[in-house]
């Protein structure tokens, strides 16, 4: 069963297979997102195992609210990035699991408020080499506070102590880098 | 053209992509981008740029958490491949409405089983009742024919002991049979007298008898002379009775004559000469 062969789709026929209901559409939808959404879950929920409670809810949010994706407003995964990001900020506000952190073993804080505050990068979590080269890190700083961690341009603007505008400016910049660089 | 290369610069699109824009603002991108080519093409370009990024930023999964997924969706959504039309899509939308549509599916599926069952048992119980009563009935005839059979054989049983007892009195050397013939009074009366004197047996023929019928207060009375008196040798009917072939009498031994007279009913202790019917002498 875990040697089992990955299914690939291109996305207009995982689109129909998933308005059709089809079982093997549940099964390439896992293979082809679960690894990109668990890095934005992972990024926003920083416990494992959380995080794969989450990933979980995401996909099955997605089919059940299937039918609200439109295919003309934009890409699938835009679409399901959305959902993974909003079920991942909605865990870490609710009550069960900021108890949850309170109880955090003591020696534990460090690497928690670490990752917290991002100045740790898990390697898994880092992109290529070149890509980051490439990304100045005022722009990854916002790119990853608004993609990963669900930060409105706003909160980031007080976050950084930035003005709005620039921020604004920052993020165009640092996806435009990223279409030179994946294209 | 200005104007929507400004649009595009102010970052709007980007916002949009990550769902960072109020709910009017998004409203207004897309329709933007229904009227110019270029604002959608745009827009794909950066959905593909972050999608691409997500991707270089992706954490494998554990592999067992493929299968708890899998089966956290297939379980909840377990027989939905055979109706996938829009309208299961619908319902499939809201839990609620999936828990109550199993429940709606399942439930006269269960009705029709204990239906079926119930009336399946039924029909078998009346057709066992109709069983029961035709092999009861059965078993009635067969019991009364048997017990037919068993009255029919007791009856030749019978009739072969007596013909064998009747057999065995005539092939006995020693037996002599006498014919008692007719007097004036009766001249056409007659009857078989079988005697055996060294067994001192005697026995009469009831078959080939042929006496006048005696009435309720009279019988015939067999007597046997022994040394000039007559001796009673007991007291029969001239009417036929089932059981009687040979009819035995009292015992003799020495006799030289027979006779038969109508009596009272019971006998006398001497014979009534004028009412003699048969007689020989030996």
């Amino acid at each position: 069963m875990t040697k089992k062969r990955k299914i690939s789709l291109t996305e207009e026929e995982l689109v129909a297979a998933l308005r059709n209901r089809e079982k093997i559409a549940i099964e390439a939808l896992y293979d082809m997102y679960s690894s990109s959404l668990l890095g934005v879950i992972s990024r926003i929920v920083i416990d494992e195992a959380t995080a794969e409670d989450v990933l979980q809810e995401t996909f099955i949010k997605i089919w059940n609210s299937f039918q609200s994706y439109s295919s003309e407003k934009g890409r699938l995964f835009t679409w399901m990035v959305n959902i993974a990001r909003n079920l991942s900020i909605d865990k870490i506000r609710s009550k069960d699991f900021k108890n949850q952190n309170k109880n955090q073993e003591l020696e534990n804080n460090v690497t928690f408020i670490d990752e917290q505050v991002n100045t740790v990068y898990k390697p898994e979590l880092m992109g290529i080499k070149d890509l980051v080269e490439k990304l100045k890190p005022e722009q990854k700083v916002i790119l990853d506070l608004v993609y990963f961690k669900g930060y409105t341009h706003v909160e980031a603007a007080e976050e950084l102590g930035v003005p709005l505008g620039t921020i604004k400016t920052r993020l165009r910049m640092a996806i435009l880098q990223l279409r030179k660089y994946f294209n | 053209m200005e104007d929507i290369k400004a649009y595009i610069e102010t970052g709007i699109l980007e916002l949009y992509v990550l769902g960072d824009i109020s709910q009017a603002e998004k409203l207004q991108v897309e329709e933007m981008a229904e009227k110019y080519p270029e604002i959608k093409a745009e827009l794909a370009e950066i959905e593909r740029s972050l999608e691409a990024y997500a991707l270089e930023n992706a954490i494998e999964p554990p592999v067992h958490l493929r299968e708890r997924v899998l089966n956290s969706l297939v379980t909840s959504f377990a027989n939905d491949d055979s109706f996938p039309t829009k309208e299961t899509t619908e319902i499939f939308y809201d839990d609620r409405i999936i828990k109550d549509n199993v429940v709606a599916l399942s439930t006269p599926k269960a009705n029709n089983f204990y239906k079926y069952a119930f009336a399946a048992s039924m029909l078998a119980l009346i057709a066992s009742v109709f069983g029961l009563f035709s092999l009861n009935n059965q078993l009635k005839e067969s019991n009364e024919v048997i017990a037919s059979l068993q009255t029919k054989n007791t009856s030749f049983a019978n009739q072969v002991n007596y013909i064998e007892n009747e057999v065995d009195v005539l092939r006995d050397p020693e037996v002599k049979v006498l014919k008692l013939q007719g007097l004036p009074k009766a001249p056409g009366a007659q009857l078989t007298v079988a005697w055996s004197p060294k067994k001192k047996k005697v026995m009469i023929n009831m078959e080939d008898m042929k006496l006048a019928a005696n009435d309720k207060d009279h019988q015939y009375q067999l007597w046997a002379i022994v040394d000039k008196k007559p001796v009673d040798l007991g007291v029969f009917d001239a009417a036929k009775t089932d059981t009687a072939g040979m009819k035995q009498m009292k015992s003799v031994a020495n006799a030289v004559m027979f006779a038969v007279t109508l009596e009272k009913r019971g006998g006398v202790s001497s014979p009534t000469m004028d009412q003699m019917v048969v007689a020989t002498k030996i």
